[in-house]
């Protein structure tokens, strides 16, 4: 009896303890802040940063956003795959194109499984609205992920990103987004150009 | 039977206990360690740190935003309260204040464009029951722990704008009050 009580004990804290990493994203999958909101699969929580959170987004916020802004100050919406639901990863290319977006300011950013940068030279890390509005369409904007960049056009390089996340911030979000992000915001389109290996 | 069934309750208990003490501890243990690679590399409580411009090499904390320019004071309320000031910036900005625990307590901005943002934003950093009679005028933040986290965002795109921001730090504070 004693050494059943025992046993069951310690599987239980290690497996609990496993669970909670999982679960944070310290071990195993990449980001994913909640799924509270899903915009054509960009997804976002509301209680990101705020004391509202619940356990598991806190963790995996501290994990893979620490620092985050709660949404009256900033929204963030991620997504690891394309419009057709296959995983991001760099032997892809890909088009993402949008509209205007409800805040004063946004961005698109590419990171890691790791949830940082990726660790290549191109200088080409994100996409914004101030080149949306050089690039002449700041209503109809879009850009080319790709390891290796277009000699013009504008572009993020996946170079060394693996299999890799999109993250759209949306600074000083419009009321109107957070009262109804599925029916307000224009989650851009990530379509599959190519992919290495495979047929054209 | 009865020792398989003490054995699986044994589990079910702990499994609870552990996967919530520790998903609690996280955030906070994640912190910590951030500020503790922070102090290694040299910057010290109650001071304004201008991160450098990010980039793949320079990136130290998670899904950092290399439009933006970063400045960071890390706070210690464990003698008193602290007070911070940062100048306006003329693109979208704002100053916030984290808590040991990562949540985001306080957002300001400094967006001069925006209605109602001073030329110098001034808030108090405190603790429950400290003595924040020297913070008339300004904003009052209170925090939980003594460990808390100032950050500075200013959209800065650019290498001559980041320098702009950058050229702040001599006008921004983050003291005991």
């Amino acid at each position: 009896m004693i050494l059943s009580l025992l046993a069951g004990g310690i599987l239980g804290i290690a497996a609990g303890a496993a669970s909670a990493f999982y679960a944070a994203g310290i071990i195993g999958s990449g980001a994913s802040f909640g799924d509270q909101i899903d915009v054509n699969s960009w997804k976002s929580d509301w209680t990101i940063g705020s004391a509202a959170a619940n356990p598991w987004t806190r963790a995996r916020v501290a994990r893979h956003g620490l620092l985050a802004l709660t949404k009256d100050e900033a929204v963030y919406f991620t997504t690891a795959t394309d419009s057709d639901g296959a995983r991001l990863k760099d032997d892809c290319t890909y088009e993402v194109s949008g509209g205007e977006m409800p805040g004063l300011w946004w961005s698109v950013t590419l990171y890691d499984g790791e949830s940082y940068l990726p660790r290549n030279k191109d200088n080409a890390l994100s996409f914004d609205k101030t080149k949306a509005a050089a690039s002449g369409a700041p209503d109809a904007w879009s850009f080319v992920i790709a390891a290796d960049g277009p000699e013009t056009g504008n572009w993020v390089s996946s170079k060394a990103g693996g299999a890799f996340d999109l993250t759209l911030r949306i600074y000083k979000p419009d009321l109107a987004l957070i009262e109804d992000p599925e029916g307000v915001l224009p989650a851009p389109t990530v379509k599959r150009l190519a992919c290495k290996g495979a047929a054209s | 039977m009865k020792a398989f069934l003490t054995g699986l309750a044994a589990f079910v208990a702990t499994f609870l206990i552990a996967h919530f003490v520790v998903l609690n501890a996280l955030p906070g243990k994640i912190m910590s360690t951030v500020r503790g690679k922070m102090m290694d590399t040299g910057i010290a409580p109650h001071s304004w740190t201008m991160s450098a411009r990010i980039t793949p090499e320079t990136q130290s904390v998670v899904r950092p935003s290399p439009d933006l320019a970063y400045a960071i004071c890390l706070i210690d309320l464990s003698d008193g309260p602290v007070e911070i000031t940062v100048p306006s910036w003329p693109e979208y900005g704002s100053l916030s204040i984290f808590e040991a625990d990562t949540n985001n307590v306080y957002a300001g901005s400094l967006d001069a464009r925006a209605e109602g943002t001073p030329g110098t934003r001034r808030v108090v950093v405190a603790m429950k029951g400290q003595d924040i009679s020297g913070a008339a005028g300004a904003e009052t933040v209170t925090v939980k722990k003594p460990e808390a986290l100032a950050l500075v965002r200013r959209l800065a795109p650019t290498q001559a704008s980041y320098e702009a921001a950058a050229a702040l730090i001599p006008a921004s504070s983050c003291a005991p009050l």
